[in-house]
């Protein structure tokens, strides 16, 4: 963490008004693994995350979706009673998810803080001696087709997983669930011999949130003890292929009743002393895309928006543009003359002030579900941050001046890659 | 359980404390929340507070018991939520319409129209929370609307109701809705054409926001990282009547035969009236049904579906008096998904065994409390059951699970037979020959 904390420190010597930083992560050891504990005793459930350096980075060329089909079949497993373990810890009132990242896979684990050491037990198990045969794989490729199929029908993910793949290089770059054909292609060997590299103990931690206790110790401890003693021979690194002068231009045709276009940009890391400010041009990128209205808009009713990938290092901010509600063209240029007018000058001191506070605002709502507040502890420890970096991005937004704007959008925001996501013919639009 | 808002989830709600004495204590279960403060001001405004430090945001909502059709004889489809809009969209008298105030301090600002009230709520940082208390209660206790004001709620609300009628449990909820109460704002509904709403006049939203946005009339709701002396900065109402709107039980008539209703897409629903919000055992019974049967990834009938194309849902909304089991079923094999439905609904009158209750009843609880841990999702669970009535018993409090802890196999099995077991209003939504343009999807 120390990069972001030594970034922050200067801007917490600003006399702006600046909310405490409330979020405090005790740190737990477990054995030689960390436990990043949050305490919220206002809620009955516990949530626990368990990282593992299991993520897409990992996967070599001719591995595309491995990561995915390990993480799910491990769902996958079956208990004694011959159920799935998502199905055993939902008949036990509970709930089991994943997601594969660039840097690491999260399983997520969520149920009564006084019954969550029984759930974690399950998982254990699980983890412990998984079983990647036919039977299993052929469930978890069957989940995860399901999955491909719904992420197809949105076109900001579509447009997302292009631009990824374009500026990662490696098993970083590629769909996050892999495709339907490269699925298929892996053996029970081949997922065997994934988890047996990577999904080592000695790079792993957890994180916990919700009410918290004895029950939830005894399910951290053995949810990371669980997995096979080892450290990984690298460290989960990922590199990205710099923006050219001119932008690329990647074109692709789905069942979508409208175009989407879906922009590009390098971005700051989580780490990194121009998050703060990134986050402040998010929101005037987002602001030029926004109608009048009497609500905030939901996000089926907006005509863009922005997603920031600060899951991984380095990041990349997409930026979307839905042609159902307005020209797509009139929207890149309205995007295109901001981006040109912030590097070209600075914005107004009561511009800035403005942008910041709505930042802040934004920020603070950034994650609110348990789930999420689990991920963002594990995200800022995964990128080798203070697990509490992201409670102190607020003060650092507070701190971002019209100078820092400008140079942000010269260093990041002046080259990007366009993803165009066409309806098929007969699909509408 | 409190009905879904747009695109929001499947939803619980509901539970009920058995009157007779219990020879052994129930299985205890988990609350939602540690504690809240309620109370009523001078000004008539009930409020209920639960804080909890540890939450990143907070929410602030005020609700309303407020039909959505409006007060008159003659409804006015879409009033509620184009009135609520209005005032949000309009320059008040100390100048930063809501709307604006929200989106400049990050915050996000929904408001939402339920057949017998409308909810406005802003997740806001905690640091604003004391701003948006006063912003919001001098706007809606003394509302200024103006014609730019309307003008975008007509766009708002519009646009809303066309996303909706593609919605198929919102859809099928408004007709099942319509066909299973003889009148009221049940039957007139919520979903609103884009002429109905365009016909509303400055006039017609002046009055309705009058009447039923006073302070006697609300519940400001105040959830996650926030203080009890927030409510101190609620604004008052010299002269507003001091009697909240009275709450009004809903004449049920089951149709003899199914109906049908030209819709935006194709859909089958089912409707039951069930018990009142009082009958806590009942409700409590319902929630624990349609949890059981219809839960997304665990639901009985959710698993009975195989590889049909079919998409179920189903749930028990704690109305007042009385409350609604609603299914919604829709996709292209909805036909061959319905009997499994009925077969399902007919199961639920027998008894589960004891350990397929109990594993039942966990999951269940734990749904309940999933839904419940934003400062959002509990605003809107307290304000659900303030309006309706019974606010002592909302899922979030010990009470609600108390009743839970106290089901038995035989009890929900009996609410099943009680409740369930009679012919529902059944409603099949036909698309119009020719179809309003479809919105724009995105998942």
């Amino acid at each position: 963490m120390r990069m972001l904390a030594a970034a922050l420190a200067l801007a917490l010597m600003l006399p702006a008004a600046t909310r405490s930083v409330a979020a405090a992560t005790a740190v737990v050891d477990l054995g030689g693994s960390r436990a990043y504990v949050r305490s919220d005793p206002g809620l009955a459930l516990c949530g626990i995350t368990l990282f593992v350096r299991a993520g897409l980075e990992r996967q070599g060329a001719d591995q595309n979706g491995l990561a995915a089909l390990a993480a799910e079949s491990v769902l996958r497993q079956r208990t004694s009673a011959g159920v799935p373990v998502t199905d055993a810890v939902s008949a036990l009132g509970g709930s089991l998810s994943y997601a594969v990242a660039a840097q690491y896979v999260r399983f997520y684990l969520e149920g009564p803080a006084d019954s969550i050491d029984a759930l974690a037990a399950l998982v254990s198990r699980a983890l412990a001696a998984p079983a990647f045969d036919t039977a299993t794989l052929t469930a978890a490729r069957t989940a995860l087709d399901a999955r491909i199929a719904d992420d197809e029908r949105d076109p900001r993910q579509v447009g997302m997983e292009m631009l990824r793949e374009s500026h990662y290089v490696g098993g970083a770059g590629m769909p996050a669930l892999g495709t339907t054909n490269s699925l298929a292609a892996f053996a029970p060997a081949d997922v065997q011999a994934f988890f047996a590299k990577w999904y080592g103990r000695g790079d792993a931690f957890v994180t916990v949130v919700g009410r918290t206790g004895p029950a939830s110790s005894t399910a951290s401890a053995a949810l990371v003890a669980a997995l096979p003693a080892g450290t990984a021979a690298r460290a989960a690194v990922v590199t990205a292929r710099p923006y050219g002068a001119q932008p690329k231009r990647l074109v692709t045709r789905r069942d979508v009743f409208a175009p989407f276009v879906v922009i590009g940009f390098a971005a700051p890391s989580l780490g990194d002393p121009d998050f703060p400010t990134a986050l402040v041009m998010r929101t005037l990128l987002a602001e030029v895309l926004e109608r009048p209205s009497a609500t905030t808009t939901p996000l089926l009713l907006r005509a863009g928006g922005t997603i920031y990938g600060y899951d991984t290092t380095p990041s990349q901010l997409t930026l979307w543009i839905n042609g159902g509600m307005i020209d797509p063209t009139a929207g890149i240029s309205a995007i295109d003359a901001v981006l040109k007018r912030a590097a070209s000058q600075p914005l107004t001191a009561a511009a800035v002030t403005r942008f910041k506070e709505r930042a802040r605002g934004e920020w603070a709502l950034e994650n609110l579900s348990l789930d999420e507040r689990a991920w963002e502890i594990g995200n800022a420890v995964a990128q080798g941050l203070d697990a509490d970096a992201a409670a102190q991005v607020d003060a650092a937004i507070a701190g971002v001046t019209p100078a820092d704007l400008q140079r942000v959008a010269q260093r990041y925001f002046q080259r990007f890659d366009v993803a165009l996501v066409l309806p098929r013919a007969g699909s509408g639009g | 359980m409190k009905k879904a808002a747009l695109a929001a989830a499947f939803l619980v709600v509901t539970l009920v404390a058995p009157a007779g004495a219990r020879s052994t204590p129930p299985p205890a279960l988990p609350a939602a929340t540690g504690g809240s403060t309620q109370g009523v001001t001078p000004s008539g405004m009930m409020y209920s507070v639960t804080p909890d430090p540890a939450q990143p945001a907070a929410a602030v909502a005020l609700w309303y018991r407020a039909p959505a059709s409006g007060f008159g004889a003659v409804p006015s489809a879409g009033l509620s939520r184009v009135a609520a809009l209005t005032v949000a969209a309009s320059a008040p008298i100390t100048g930063t319409p809501l709307a604006r105030l929200a989106q400049e301090l990050g915050a996000r600002l929904t408001i939402e129209a339920y057949p017998d009230s409308v909810s406005i709520t802003v997740l806001v940082s905690p640091e604003h929370v004391a701003r948006i208390v006063r912003a919001m209660t001098a706007d809606y206790f003394a509302p200024v609307t103006d014609a730019a004001g309307l003008a975008l709620a007509q766009h708002d609300a519009a646009e809303d109701g066309l996303y909706r009628s593609y919605d198929a449990t919102d859809a099928v909820e408004d007709a099942v809705e319509n066909v299973l109460f003889s009148s009221g704002p049940f039957h007139d509904g919520t979903i609103a054409a884009p002429k109905a709403v365009a016909a509303l006049t400055l006039d017609d939203v002046r009055a309705y926001a009058e009447r039923a946005f006073r302070p006697a009339n609300a519940v400001l709701v105040l959830t996650g990282k926030v203080t009890p002396s927030a409510v101190t900065e609620a604004a008052t109402r010299d002269g507003a009547t001091l009697s909240a709107e009275p709450l009004v039980h809903q004449s049920v008539a089951v149709p003899d035969a199914p109906a049908r209703r030209s819709a935006s897409i194709a859909a089958t629903g089912l409707g039951w009236a069930g018990p009142a919000i009082d009958d806590e055992v009942a409700a409590t019974s319902l929630d624990f049904i349609a949890d059981m049967l219809f839960s997304p990834q665990s639901g009985s009938v959710q698993r009975s579906l195989g590889s049909l194309d079919a998409k179920v849902s189903g749930t028990f909304v704690t109305y007042h008096d009385p409350g609604l089991f609603v299914v919604t079923i829709s996709g292209a094999d909805a036909q061959a998904a319905l009997p499994l439905v009925r077969r399902a609904i007919a199961q639920a009158a027998v008894p589960l065994s004891p350990a397929a209750f109990a594993a039942a009843r966990a999951g269940f609880a734990y749904r309940l409390l999933s839904d419940m841990e934003t400062p959002e999702q509990l605003a809107d669970t307290f304000g659900w059951y303030a309006v309706e009535g019974n606010l002592p018993y909302a899922p979030a409090g010990d009470r609600y699970f108390h009743v839970a802890a106290g089901l038995t196999p035989q009890v929900v099995a009996r609410m099943a037979a009680r409740f369930l077991g009679a012919a529902p209003a059944i409603v099949t939504l036909v698309p119009a020959r020719t179809p309003t343009p479809a919105p724009v999807k995105q998942s």
